[in-house]
C-alpha cells in the first residue's frame, strides 16, 4: 500500500471542484444549442463519406502520399546542459523504401550565431532555436519529398501555422513549391490548442464568465464519426497567414482533429478531410495510419541515442556536461 | 537471412524480412570465424511493428490497410520473421552476430538425415520440412513412397526417413508412444510392414485383432501395391496355436495359472506339490479332481466306508487312490486351494489353450515371416508369457551354445512386437509376463531378440522396460502425466513437448539414441489397411441398401404388387427363396421402399398398388 498525505488528498479534491466550478457553465450547455450556435458562427457542420477505391487509386495514379514527421529526444539535465537530437523524416506510401531523414542537433553549449534571435531571455532564446531546428529540418525533407517523388499531397504532421512561424523562409519555399507543381499540402493536428469557439461565445455573450476555453474542450463529444466543421475565414486567425482549416471527429473515440490547408487550395479541402477519415482506424484515436506508421519510424529510442552519445562522445565530454544527477538515480 | 541479437555457442536467433521459416527446418549459419555451422529451427516467429498487439489499443482495421494498399504502401511488406535455431553441435564460440544464415544442400546434411540404405533400412516415412534440401537428393532416395495430406496421397517430396534396423544390434528397443487416433496404430503398421518387407522373423500379440495385412490400402496406384500375403501368418490362441501340456514346466503352469490375477500362497504350494512335470492335462487334473472329492468326503473314516460300500472293483480301485491321495496332500494342501486351481485350470481348458501347440509359431518364424498372435488381452497374457519364455530361451540356449562351441538347434533371431504394451508389462504389478519382457529388454541386446512396444499410456508402463527402449516414436499425445514421462525419458526439448498436444495425426518426433536428438517425422502411407477401417455409421447404411436391395430382388418379378393380394405373393415368395414374411412386416416393408423412393404407390378406392 501507498502511504497517502492527506493534504495531498484535500489538495486534489480542491482541484477537481475548481474546475468543476470554472466548466460547470460549458458542461451544461446543450449540445443542439451549441451545434446551432457553431452553424451560425464558425462554418458548416458537414456529414462526409470515406474515399472510395476508385477515388483512392486516383490519389495513387497522381503519385500517392507524402508523410512527414519530426522527433526529438533529449538527453542531459536542466539549461544548458543538455544536447537535443532532432530527426525529420518523409516517406511516400508508394517509393516506401526510399525515405527521406534529415538530422540535426543543439546544445546551448555549442553557440550557433546564425540561428540567433536576439531575444532578451537566453531560456526564450533557446525554445525559440529549437523549434525553429525541427521545424526546418521537417520542411526541408518535404520540400525533397516533394521534388524527388511528385506525390499528389503531403500530409504534415501538426499545424501548417508552426512552420509560418518558425521557419519562415523555407516555409515559403515548400508552400510555393507545392502551389506551383499543384500538390495539395496539409497538416494534420492530433491535439488542437485553438479557442475560436470559446472566444466567440464569449464575445457573443453566451458565456457570462471572461475565461479561456478551448475548442477540443468544447467539441469533445460533439461531432459524430465522419462530420467535420469549415471554419470560415473571418474568425480564424490562421486566414491572415494564409490557412483554412476544419475540425474533424475521424474516429469513434470523442475527441476532435483539426486539418490545415493552403488557402489558395481550398477547393481540396473536404477531399483531403475524406481523405484523412479513409486512412483512420475507426476504433483508434483519431489519426491517420499513415502518420502514426511515419512517427512510428522517425522515432529515436532514448536507449539509441544513450548509446550512439556514449560510443562517439568523448568520456568527459559525456559525464562532464550531460549525464545528471537524475540520471545516476537508482532509488 | 541473417544472425541478429544475442547469441550463445548454443542458440541464436535469425531474422529475414523475405522469408519466412518453418519449424524443424535445417540451415546453415556461415560464421566468419567458425565456418559453417548447422543447426535446426525450433521456434518461428513472424511480426509486423505496425500491427501490434493491443488489447486497447487501437488496430488498424482492415478497411484502413486496404486504402493504405490503394494508395500504393503494402503494410505487410513490413513483415519480418525470426527463427530460434539450435545447433546441432556446440560451437566452440558464441556465433558472430550478423553472420548469413542459407539453407543447406542435400550433401551437406546427408549424414545426418540417412542413416542406412532405402533396401537395407525401414523405409518409414519422410522428415518434414526437408523438401528444400531433397532438391539434389540422389535418385536413390527419391520416390520412395507416398505420403497421405489432408485425405489425399501426396508423392514424396522430402527427404526420407528410413530407419537402420542394424543399429539395433547396439539400440535394440523401440518404443511408440501416442494417444488413441495419433497415428501410433497406422505407425505401428507401416513399422511391420517393412519389416515384412525385410523377412525379419517378427512376433506380433495383437489383442485388437487389426494387424492383418491381406487388405491392400485403394488408395494407392496399382503398380505400386504391394502383397504381403505370404509374409505374414494370423494365428488364434486356442485356434490355431496353443500350449502343448505336456512341454510344460511347474514354472510355466504356475505363470500360465497366475496370468490373470496372482496365485496366492498357498494355490502356488498346490502346484508344486501335486503337478509333476511332463504331464498330460488329464493326470494332472484327475489328481486334483480326486484330492478335492477326498476331501469334500471330510474324514479319514467317511472315504474308507466309501472304499467298504464300492459296488465294483473300479470305484474301489478309485476311492483307494482317493484315500492315498488323502494321506499324502491333504494336511499340506488346503481345499479352498486346490478348487481354485481347477477352477482356473478348466477355463484355461474351456478357452482352448490347452487343445494346440506353437509349432505354427516356430516355423513361421523360421522363415522369416511375420506372425499374428491374436486374442483377448488376457488371453494373449496368458499366453504370450509362455510363448515368448519358450521363444526367448530356444534363442537363447542357441547362442549360448555358440559361445560354449556346443551344439544347438538354429533359432533365428526375432524382434517381439506389441500394442497397449502397458497391459503386458505394467508399472506397479507383476504379471508374468511382465518378467520375460524386462529379462528381454535387459539382455535381449545379446541374444538379437527385441522389443518394439506400443502404448498410449507410457506412464503406465514398466519403467525399468520403458527406460531400455533406445528408440522412441512420439506422437500426439495430450495427457500431461504422459508428455511428463515422455519428457523424462527421452531427448526432446522443451519446445518440441509444448508442441505433442497438436501434432497432426501421422507426425511424429523420433528419438533416437544413435542419433543423440529427436527428428519431426510423418509416417508414409501404409500400404495395406486395417480391417476395422470401416465406420460403424457407414455399415449401418450399408447393411440397411443391402437388406432393401435384397427385398427389391425378392419382389422384383411381383410387381406390381395389389394391396388386396399379400398373402398370395408371401406364398410365392415362400415357395421361390423359403423365407417367409407376416403381411404387416411385408406392408411395411413396401411402403418403407415407397419412402425412399425405390417403389412407387397408387391408391385406388379399394387398396394400394405397388408398382416400379
Amino acid at each position: 500500500m501507498y502511504n497517502v498525505n492527506e493534504e495531498l488528498k484535500e489538495k486534489i479534491i480542491n482541484l477537481n471542484k475548481l474546475l468543476l466550478d470554472k466548466y460547470r457553465e460549458i458542461f451544461s450547455l446543450d449540445g443542439t444549442t451549441l451545434r446551432n450556435f457553431i452553424q451560425r458562427e464558425i462554418g458548416e457542420v458537414k456529414k462526409i463519406n470515406r474515399l472510395s477505391q476508385e477515388e483512392l487509386s486516383h490519389i495513387t495514379k497522381k503519385g500517392g502520399l507524402l508523410g512527414v514527421d519530426g522527433s526529438n529526444n533529449r538527453v542531459g539535465g536542466a539549461y544548458p546542459h543538455f544536447v537535443e537530437i532532432y530527426q525529420a523524416l518523409a516517406k511516400s506510401t508508394i517509393h516506401a523504401n526510399e525515405p527521406i531523414y534529415k538530422t540535426d542537433f543543439y546544445s546551448p553549449l555549442c553557440p550557433e550565431n546564425e540561428n540567433r534571435d536576439n531575444l532578451e531571455n537566453p531560456l526564450e532564446e533557446d525554445q525559440s532555436i529549437r523549434s525553429k531546428k525541427l521545424s526546418t529540418i521537417e520542411v526541408e525533407v518535404a520540400l525533397e519529398g516533394v521534388r524527388r517523388f511528385k506525390p499528389y499531397a503531403v500530409i504534415m504532421d501538426g499545424s501548417l501555422i508552426r512552420y509560418d512561424i518558425e521557419c519562415y523562409d523555407r516555409w515559403q519555399e515548400l508552400r510555393e513549391e507545392c502551389e506551383e507543381k499543384n500538390i495539395i499540402l496539409i497538416g494534420v493536428i492530433k491535439d488542437i490548442k485553438t479557442y475560436i469557439i470559446g472566444d466567440l461565445l464569449v464575445k457573443n455573450g453566451l458565456l457570462s464568465k471572461r475565461e479561456l476555453f478551448y475548442d477540443r474542450e468544447l467539441l469533445y463529444g460533439l461531432l459524430e464519426y465522419g462530420e467535420i466543421i469549415e471554419i470560415s475565414a473571418g474568425v480564424t486567425k490562421k486566414a491572415q497567414e494564409g490557412f483554412a482549416s476544419l475540425f474533424m471527429r475521424s474516429s469513434k473515440a470523442p475527441s476532435v482533429i483539426g486539418m490545415d490547408i493552403l488557402d489558395s487550395q481550398r477547393e481540396y479541402l473536404e477531399e483531403m478531410a475524406r481523405l484523412v477519415l479513409t486512412l483512420t482506424p475507426q476504433d483508434g484515436r483519431g489519426v491517420p495510419l499513415w502518420i502514426d506508421i511515419v512517427d512510428r519510424e522517425v522515432r529515436i529510442t532514448d536507449q539509441l541515442i544513450r548509446g550512439l552519445l556514449e560510443s562517439y562522445l568523448d568520456r568527459e565530454i559525456l559525464e562532464k556536461l550531460f549525464i545528471s544527477e537524475r540520471d545516476k538515480r537508482t532509488l | 537471412m541473417k544472425v541478429v541479437g544475442i547469441t550463445t555457442q548454443q542458440e541464436v536467433y535469425v531474422g529475414s524480412k523475405e522469408r519466412n521459416f518453418r519449424i524443424n527446418e535445417f540451415l546453415i549459419i556461415e560464421d566468419p570465424y567458425q565456418g559453417d555451422l548447422i543447426g535446426e529451427v525450433v521456434e518461428a516467429q513472424s511480426y509486423n511493428k505496425y500491427m501490434p498487439l493491443s488489447m486497447h489499443g487501437e488496430l488498424a482495421d482492415s478497411s484502413v490497410i486496404n486504402s493504405l494498399k490503394a494508395i500504393g504502401y503494402n503494410i505487410e511488406e513490413d513483415t519480418i520473421y525470426i527463427a530460434k535455431i539450435r545447433l546441432l553441435n556446440e560451437a566452440l564460440y558464441p556465433i558472430e552476430s550478423g553472420s548469413d544464415v542459407r539453407i543447406p544442400s542435400f550433401e551437406e546434411v546427408k549424414d545426418l538425415m540417412i542413416r542406412s540404405s532405402a533396401d537395407e533400412g525401414l523405409v518409414l516415412g519422410i522428415i518434414k520440412n526437408t523438401d528444400q534440401m531433397a532438391e539434389n537428393m540422389d535418385e536413390e532416395y527419391k520416390d520412395l513412397l507416398y505420403t497421405f495430406e489432408e485425405g489425399k496421397l501426396k508423392k514424396q517430396r522430402d527427404i526420407p526417413y528410413i530407419f537402420d534396423i542394424k543399429s539395433m544390434h547396439q539400440y535394440p528397443h523401440i518404443g511408440v508412444f501416442g494417444g488413441s487416433g495419433s497415428g501410433k496404430s497406422f505407425g505401428l503398421r507401416v513399422i511391420l510392414e517393412e519389416l515384412m518387407e525385410l523377412n525379419i522373423p517378427t512376433l506380433v500379440l495383437d489383442p485388437h485383432f487389426e494387424m492383418d495385412f491381406s487388405q491392400i490400402s485403394p488408395y494407392l496406384p496399382k503398380e505400386k501395391a504391394k502383397d504381403y500375403k505370404d509374409r505374414f501368418k494370423c494365428l488364434q490362441v486356442g485356434h490355431h496355436v496353443g500350449v502343448r501340456f505336456e512341454d510344460l514346466s511347474r514354472s510355466d503352469i504356475k505363470n500360465l495359472l497366475g496370468a490373470s490375477s496372482p496365485l496366492t500362497d498357498a494355490m502356488s504350494n498346490v502346484v508344486d506339490i501335486l503337478f509333476r512335470g511332463r504331464e498330460s492335462y488329464n493326470s494332472f487334473y484327475n489328481r486334483l479332481k480326486m484330492l478335492a472329492e477326498a476331501q469334500e468326503e471330510g474324514s479319514l473314516d467317511r472315504i474308507q466306508r466309501r472304499i467298504d460300500e464300492s459296488a465294483n472293483d473300479l470305484d474301489r480301485e478309485g476311492w483307494q487312490k482317493r484315500k492315498e491321495l488323502f494321506l499324502n496332500y491333504d494336511k499340506t494342501c488346503p481345499y479352498s486351494s486346490v478348487r481354485g486351481i481347477i477352477w482356473r485350470l478348466t477355463r484355461l481348458e474351456n478357452e482352448g489353450i490347452f487343445s494346440k501347440d506353437i509349432r505354427p509359431i516356430e516355423e513361421g518364424l523360421h522363415m522369416g515371416k511375420l506372425i499374428v498372435v491374436q486374442g483377448s488381452t488376457r488371453i494373449l497374457q496368458v499366453f504370450s508369457t509362455y510363448l515368448l519364455n519358450n521363444l526367448y530361451h530356444k534363442r537363447r540356449d542357441y547362442k549360448d551354445a555358440q559361445y560354449k562351441n556346443t551344439t544347438a538347434e538354429y533359432f533365428p533371431p526375432f524382434i517381439v512386437v506389441t500394442d497397449e504394451a502397458h497391459n503386458f508389462a505394467p508399472k506397479g504389478y507383476e504379471p508374468p509376463s511382465k518378467s520375460i519382457l524386462k529379462e528381454i529388454s535387459q539382455e535381449g541386446r545379446k541374444y538379437g531378440a527385441f522389443l518394439i512396444l506400443a502404448t498410449q499410456r507410457p506412464t503406465l508402463l514398466d519403467e525399468t522396460i520403458t527406460a531400455q527402449l533406445n528408440t522412441k516414436f512420439i506422437f500426439r499425445t495430450v495427457r500431461a502425466s504422459d508428455i511428463e514421462t515422455i519428457k523424462e525419458e527421452t531427448d526432446i526439448t522443451v519446445e518440441e513437448a509444448r508442441r505433442l498436444p497438436y501434432l497432426r495425426t501421422g507426425d511424429v518426433f523420433i528419438s533416437e539414441a544413435s542419433l543423440g536428438r529427436t527428428i519431426f517425422a510423418r509416417i508414409r502411407a501404409a500400404n495395406t489397411t486395417s480391417p476395422h477401417r470401416e465406420n460403424p455409421f457407414d455399415e449401418l447404411r450399408n447393411k440397411l441398401m443391402e437388406d432393401d436391395n435384397k427385398f427389391l430382388q425378392v419382389i422384383q418379378d411381383k410387381l406390381p404388387i395389389n394391396g388386396d393380394d399379400f398373402i398370395n405373393v408371401i406364398k410365392e415368395i415362400e415357395k421361390e427363396t423359403g423365407e417367409t414374411y407376416p403381411i404387416t412386416l411385408f406392408e411395411e416393408k413396401l411402403e418403407d421402399l415407397v419412402e425412399k423412393g425405390l417403389l412407387k404407390k397408387k391408391k385406388t378406392p379399394f387398396f394400394n398398388i405397388y408398382t416400379k
